[in-house]
């Protein structure tokens, strides 16, 4: 009697206990189930790119972007995400696209070129339009710091195949269980004894989703006493089309580093670059063969399992009647067909600037959680080259000075100077890894990248201009009561007079030394703060040979503003910021200040343009296309051990920079290192000359290089164009003419006819 | 004001797009190392709008007349992007914020302009009204005026 009474308390208790439990358990899996059904990561998209006639692009040209889109070349135009090409004439179906500015929804363009230019756009209707845009390419996504980055898919998006291979593979009786389904634990386990290793397993889809929601790496048997409980559960509460459309979003298919890669939509960009809606069969049956094991049926790392198991897919499929037998031998028979890494599409050092800009105005899991869509200035053709040759280019000087440890490390910024626009940011060697980000975080001395901000303050005081004579000579200043700063040229030697031009060009130190501490500490602190340095510089006479540690991205801050003539734009990662909803919430207008004479900057970038054709920037010439006007400077910080040129031309700035990690001696200048990077990077971005109109203040005049002496040709072997203010005339070179001699050639009556305009003009 | 020596050609929309191999960019300077001006002296010239510009300006006046300035000036950037260097869209861009009472703003387009057109006597004229207006809207009459001045001194808006 006592006995049966205790067993029944006991028997009660245990109840209660197991309905608390399952209470309990009901409530965590539905509460993730909803919230999970809210958490979409940001998702970022580069800058589209903008189609119009003249635009220098050829057929070949327009083909490489619409293939970097993952657009497909058909015979006959059937879908969205298809182009066919006839002669000169290509003809796209345009997926439709959010843009930041429109939605526009899927249609047809037609695109003529003709001399390795778009000569006519024209729409469905045959009508020629203006421009036309590709849609901008999503390069990545904004995901909680545990990892897992996912773009979230809804059941419309998703190929009616997919869930149907995963019931014939995963899961048969999905339609009918109720969440755990005891037959194919069986069928499982006779396979399995069958095989003598694991082949099958016995978890629904709904069993698999939980488990993918408590990701834990212990399989213990009260956990799959847990996990079913849960499926059991979620199925009562919802309908197997949310709880498939879940699993698609959910379920893990891959790894790249720390970046977990979650769901359908993520996993068919990053193995295959195009939505998941454009997948054709066999594709599809590669990522279901995935699931299994995304490590080992890594379809990168292990072709052939991954291969294999596909097929196994596409049997199972054409068994069950899903496809037939025909198109599964079909599909059986391509290629697995993933893009080589997830390389292209993936940019962690750009995404890393678009991030730190969006926390300023966001919390963190606005970003990570609430679907927002971000439009960036990223130019994904750029960013690649960037790369490309950053990797290539380090290869190369890695073999020149050969050291253990480490190897060289770099960074890139590219920028459009006048939009403020950072097009491209690349964080070192290994482009694809998101680690240290050498293009924002690693702050180095800049070396003689500070000087065009010296002569830009000697210029704007009015008692210097370009031909200008400075001396070259020993500088000797005491720091303290008995410490002595004398600093030397790069080749120990002094020159004597030289004008201004000569001595930036040739970056001489001395001369710099003596221009700076002439116009003062503080005025060219001033200068670097106009341009946009955040911080104070120290006031030692050191920061004039550049004791002045930026990150490559405050470098091209300041450079913007030179490219710029002397305005300052704002550099800006983020175009502008979308809700879930389409709705914009974010703009980054552009913004220009103007921080400089216009005029004093002129003088500046042609004296950067003196440093490409005559100074340190000259092996540049080797590479850069013919009649290509830039302006540039290179910086060696002390001892070698880092190296830089920023510059630009007319339509792109470039900062790169190279050293190792840990700073040891890199043995390179600005301009045996770096210089080959820009220089490279310059050519193959190609664009605009630089090609500022020459000021209406100001003149050109012709001096000796070497002195800076007033010569015309015939009186000196080495002559150099110089904008001054007008009225400027400097010392005669001895020995020519006091007036300018009658017209000779084609050049000389340009300049005549110049100079006799100019006079009119200040008359 | 003399005749110009030569007449520049208006200029087209950049080019900024070239696939490797490089080519070499549209506008071409004359060779390194030589003794000439990096580019011609200021001569007059017209600067319009290539066709890409035109339409999206068009659209930018009509989200701006609809009350959407910050949609107009997106719509203009798009332009700035394909002719960075024209100055006709700096003015528009600062006519722009000028209209949507951002006029510090729309003076720095002004003066951006200025520098982009010298040589292009009109697109001056129309850079010296705006920076005049967005002189007066913010109480700086004296100042206004002498813009105005130069702007009537370069000939019609």
């Amino acid at each position: 009697m006592k006995l049966a009474k205790l067993v029944i308390a006991a028997l009660l208790l245990f109840m209660g206990a197991a309905v608390l439990y399952v209470i309990r358990l009901d409530l965590l899996i539905t509460r993730q189930f909803e919230g999970r059904r809210w958490t979409l990561p940001a998702q970022v998209y580069a800058a589209p790119l903008e189609l119009y006639a003249g635009l220098s692009m050829s057929g070949a040209d327009l083909e490489r972007e619409l293939r970097r889109l993952k657009y497909r070349r058909v015979d006959q135009l059937t879908h969205p995400g298809s182009y066919r090409r006839s002669g000169e004439a290509l003809e796209v179906s345009l997926r439709g696209a959010r843009f930041a500015d429109e939605v526009r929804p899927a249609q047809l363009l037609t695109i003529d070129t003709e001399h390795d230019a778009i000569s006519r756009l024209r729409d469905a209707t045959g009508h020629e339009i203006p421009l036309a845009r590709f849609e901008p390419m999503l390069i990545g996504s904004i995901f909680p710091i545990h990892g897992e980055d996912r773009i979230i898919v809804t059941p419309a998006e998703v190929p009616p195949l997919l869930p149907a291979a995963l019931k014939a593979v995963e899961d048969r009786n999905f339609d009918t269980h109720h969440g755990v389904d005891p037959l194919a634990i069986l069928r499982a386990l006779w396979v399995d004894a069958r095989a003598g290793q694991i082949e099958q397993g016995g978890s629904t889809l709904t069993q698999q989703l939980v488990k993918s929601y408590f990701l834990t790496p212990r399989r213990t048997a009260a956990r799959k006493v847990r996990e079913a409980i849960m499926a059991v559960l979620l199925e009562a509460h919802f309908s197997k089309t949310d709880l498939m459309n879940a699993y698609i979003n959910e379920i893990h298919l891959g790894q790249d580093g720390d970046r977990a890669i979650h769901g359908f939509g993520l996993a068919s960009e990053f193995y295959f670059g195009k939505p998941l809606a454009e997948l054709d069969l066999a594709e599809i049956a590669t990522l279901v063969a995935v699931v299994r094991g995304p490590s080992y049926y890594d379809p990168r790392r292990h072709a052939d399992r991954a291969l294999k198991r596909r097929n196994l897919v596409l049997k199972l499929m054409s068994d069950q009647g899903i496809v037939s037998a025909e198109d599964a031998r079909h599909a059986q028979a391509q290629a697995l067909n993933v893009t080589a890494r997830a390389s292209g599409a993936y940019f962690p050092a750009y995404l890393d600037l678009v991030r730190r800009t969006l926390r300023r105005d966001y919390r963190e899991q606005d970003l990570t959680e609430s679907g927002l869509k971000v439009f960036t200035n990223l130019d994904p053709r750029v960013q690649s080259m960037a790369e490309r040759i950053l990797d290539r280019e380090l290869g190369k000087l890695d073999r020149v000075h050969k050291q253990r440890g480490a190897p060289l490390e770099g960074a890139v910024v590219v920028t459009a100077p006048q939009s403020g626009d950072v097009i491209a940011v690349v964080g070192g060697r290994d482009a694809g890894y998101d680690g240290f980000d050498r293009a924002l975080d690693a702050r180095r001395p800049i070396g003689s990248l500070v000087k065009p901000f010296i002569y830009l303050a000697a210029l704007e005081t009015g008692r210097y201009n370009a031909a200008t004579i400075i001396d070259d000579a020993p500088v000797s200043i005491r720091l303290a009561p008995n410490k002595l700063w004398e600093p030397e040229n790069f080749t120990h030697q002094t020159y004597g007079p030289v004008p201004l031009v000569r001595a930036l060009a040739e970056s001489l130190n001395l001369a710099t030394v003596n221009l700076g501490m002439g116009v003062g500490l503080d005025t060219v602190a001033h200068s670097l703060n106009r341009f946009g340095l955040a911080e104070e510089p120290p006031r030692n006479p050191a920061l004039l040979l550049g004791a002045l540690d930026l990150t490559p991205l405050d470098v091209a801050q300041l450079y913007t503003g030179l490219a710029n003539g002397g305005f300052r734009t704002t550099l800006r990662a983020v175009r502008a910021v979308i809700s879930s909803d389409d709705k914009p919430i974010k703009a980054f207008p552009l913004d220009v200040q103007p921080v400089a004479q216009p005029d004093a900057v002129y003088e500046v970038d042609r004296m950067l343009q003196q440093v490409m054709e005559r100074g340190t920037g000259r092996p540049a010439r080797a590479v850069l296309p013919e009649g290509f006007t830039v302006a540039g400077k290179s910086g060696t910080s002390s001892d070698l051990r880092d190296s830089w040129f920023a510059g630009f031309s007319g339509s792109a700035l470039a900062v790169v920079w190279i050293g190792y990690d840990d700073d040891r001696v890199t043995g390179f200048t600005g301009t045996s290192g770096a210089l080959n990077i820009w220089s490279h990077l310059m050519a193959s971005i190609g664009g605009t000359s630089w090609n500022t109109p020459l000021p209406e203040s100001l003149q050109e005049i012709t001096i000796d290089y070497p002195t800076g002496l007033k010569a015309q040709a015939g009186c000196s072997d080495d002559l150099v164009s110089v904008p001054v203010p007008a009225g400027t005339d400097p010392v005669l070179k001895p020995g020519c003419p006091g007036v300018a001699p009658p017209a000779a050639g084609t050049a000389q009556s340009l300049l005549d006819r110049a100079s006799k305009w100019l006079h009119g003009l200040t008359h | 004001m003399v005749a110009p020596p030569y007449q520049q050609p208006s200029t087209a929309p950049g080019t900024t797009h070239s696939e490797p191999p490089p080519r070499a960019p549209s506008t071409v300077p004359p060779p390194a190392g030589s003794a000439q001006p990096a580019q011609p002296p200021p001569a007059a010239r017209q600067y319009q709008l290539g066709p890409a510009s035109a339409a999206l300006v068009a659209q930018a006046h009509t989200q701006a007349a609809g009350g959407n300035a910050d949609l107009a000036a997106a719509t203009i950037e798009r332009a700035l992007r394909i002719e960075p260097a024209n100055p006709l869209l700096w003015i528009e861009l600062g006519e722009v914020h000028q209209g949507a009472g951002h006029y510090a703003a729309a003076d720095s387009m002004a003066h951006k302009a200025l520098q982009l057109a010298a040589g292009d006597s009109h697109a001056e004229a129309s850079a010296w009204h705006l920076a005049a207006d967005s002189l007066r809207a913010r109480g700086r009459n004296a100042e206004a005026s002498e813009a105005d001045a130069r702007a009537r001194a370069l000939g019609a808006r």
